[in-house]
């Protein structure tokens, strides 16, 4: 008994240590993990010709500066479009597969479900490649923007079928069949009662879906052509040549508007969607 | 089931599948028949895989990307299981704040964080800066274009799918476990190793392998860190493409990349089946 009475005091340094080095790791990778983000920001505010971190004084010209950029605007835009467009198309998609994989019974569902995955499954620089492969079969390299549509729509679909999918899991399917009672048609039946109930599926799947075109590079670097580079392809290149603050100025533009995103995924669906991968 | 459910199921079921089949299936089944067609000779061979695995660029850049993914799996167990520890023990706000600071960088570009690696790591960067300045070294450290960088930037991106892997096994220990070995005498360390990592062991195999196979076939932080220099497989793929013009090579590593793909989903399936079921037995 005494025995481990001693021992206990023993090993209360021990405890307080282990204690300090899990915090301690803890707070390591923490920071780690802000590292990149912070140091942008911070240094974006420089007053300096060249970017330096810390910065030297304050001040917001970098930003009034890649407001005057051709590239930054035009390439914005691209990425805007290119993301509303492939994310709208991927919203119908994911709609229609997660109703048939909640609603329907059939023997094949199984495989649907893996088709429906299947983006997830093969890596994305290689479906950029085959995608790219075919398209110049087809001789349609010149028709950046509908690519760039067309496959983003193919990589976001699973993206947003996870959300939707779980939304519309949960919700009550007797209340579908009282509105058919009642003698509301399948349309109506859907945008009056099915609708609202999956919107903050729908609302999470497509700001998932639509950061994800807008950052793509994996896809997007087989698909741009000279008038239609995204953001990230066009950032990429011009970070080589750019030893100024713009760089910095832009991806904390970027870093602000994702973080808005993130924040309305919090308070709609909560941080759960991502942990299914 | 009645014919016009049936009906109703094909009509809502084809066109997510059509879409699919024909924009996806197809084009990486077309690229693999590609990768089998050599252009000297007609019918299927495997040519372009003999020629490729006795190229010794391919055989560097695959030796490449197993040594980044193994240190980046290394990495994020290290990371993983104190964030996932304090995640799961601490009180629901600093929960809150962890989770967000992890999960946060899920939405983040990979051409964000490759800047703010750059500024951090490149030749004026914040760690150069910063050990020249103390004296500890006389020339700048070359830390960005190169393997480290890649590993330090795949970290980065992975180490949320590690975390949240623990996550979900650590919360699911039992506590009078640890306080029944607490009251037996055993030390954090030794709860640690005997009760938490025993019983987490299918959270940290399954998140072993998701982080290994997404590593491998990673492409666009190792190739904004990596540099063209020290390209892993998937750059290699696109350097192949677009720089050497060898598109009988560049199909042939994306074959490789397809079927290591999926080896490993299907591996990752049958792991967590088969863990999940002996852990439905034990309980």
């Amino acid at each position: 008994m005494t025995g481990q009475i001693t021992e206990r005091v023993w090993e209360r340094p021990l405890i307080a240590a282990g204690r300090i080095f899990l915090w301690g790791s803890v707070c390591f990778w923490l920071i780690f993990v802000l590292a990149p983000v912070l140091v942008t920001v911070v240094s974006s505010f420089t007053a300096a010709e060249f970017l330096t971190f810390p910065p030297k004084g304050f001040s917001l010209r970098w930003y009034f500066r890649v407001m005057e950029l051709d590239w930054f605007l035009t390439s914005m835009q691209t990425s805007l479009i290119v993301a509303a467009v492939s994310t709208l198309i991927a919203t119908i998609f994911a709609v229609l597969a997660a109703r048939v994989l909640t609603r329907h019974r059939f023997r094949a569902k199984g495989a649907f479900e893996i088709l429906m995955l299947s983006p997830l499954i093969i890596p994305g620089v290689v479906f950029g490649f085959a995608f790219f492969n075919v398209v110049l079969q087809f001789r349609m390299e010149g028709w950046n923007l509908l690519n760039l549509f067309v496959a983003h729509s193919v990589v976001t679909i699973p993206l947003m079928l996870r959300p939707i999918w779980s939304s519309m899991a949960g919700t009550d399917l007797s209340l579908e069949e009282a509105a058919q009672c009642l003698g509301a048609t399948p349309w109506v039946t859907f945008w009056k009662i099915t609708f609202p109930m999956i919107l903050p599926g729908i609302v999470a799947g497509a700001i998932i879906a639509f950061t994800f075109s807008f950052n793509d590079i994996t896809i997007a670097i087989f698909l741009v052509g000279p008038g239609t580079q995204t953001l990230p392809v066009q950032l990429m290149s011009q970070i080589e040549y750019t030893p100024d603050a713009s760089p910095a100025a832009i991806t904390s533009i970027i870093i602000f508007f994702t973080l808005i995103l993130f924040f309305i995924i919090d308070r709609t669906v909560g941080m759960d969607v991502f942990a299914q991968k | 089931m009645s014919a016009g459910a049936k009906r109703e199921t094909y009509i809502i079921g084809a066109p997510a599948s059509v879409w699919l089949i024909v924009l996806l299936v197809i084009p990486c089944l077309y690229l693999l028949f590609q990768s089998l067609t050599p252009l000297s000779g007609s019918g299927l061979s495997l040519e372009n895989y003999a020629n490729l695995i006795e190229s010794s660029t391919f055989q560097k850049a695959l030796r490449r990307s197993v040594i980044v993914s193994i240190w980046v799996t290394i990495l994020t167990v290290l990371a993983g299981y104190p964030i996932a520890l304090v995640a799961s023990r601490a009180s629901s706000r600093t929960r809150t704040i962890v989770m967000v600071i992890v999960i946060f960088p899920f939405l983040l570009s990979a051409v964000v964080r490759a800047y703010g690696w750059t500024v951090i790591l490149g030749e004026n960067g914040v760690v150069n800066d910063f050990l020249v300045g103390i004296g500890l070294i006389d020339e700048p450290l070359k830390l960005i274009q190169n393997t480290f960088a890649i590993v330090v930037g795949e970290t980065h991106v992975l180490l949320p799918y590690m975390v949240l892997s623990l996550l979900t096994v650590i919360q699911r220990i039992d506590r009078n476990l640890e306080a029944a070995a607490m009251s037996l005498g055993a030390s954090p360390p030794v709860i640690f190793f005997k009760v938490v990592v025993p019983l987490t062991l299918p959270g940290l195999l399954t998140g072993m392998l998701l982080v290994f196979s997404l590593s491998m076939t990673a492409f666009a932080t190792p190739f904004l860190l990596g540099g063209p220099r020290s390209p892993i497989l998937t750059v290699l793929m696109y350097q192949y493409a677009y720089t050497l013009f060898d598109w009988s090579k560049a199909t042939a590593v994306a074959g490789v990349l397809l079927i290591l793909g999926l080896g490993f989903v299907i591996l990752h399936r049958f792991v967590s089946r088969r863990l999940m079921r002996d852990a439905e037995a034990k309980s």
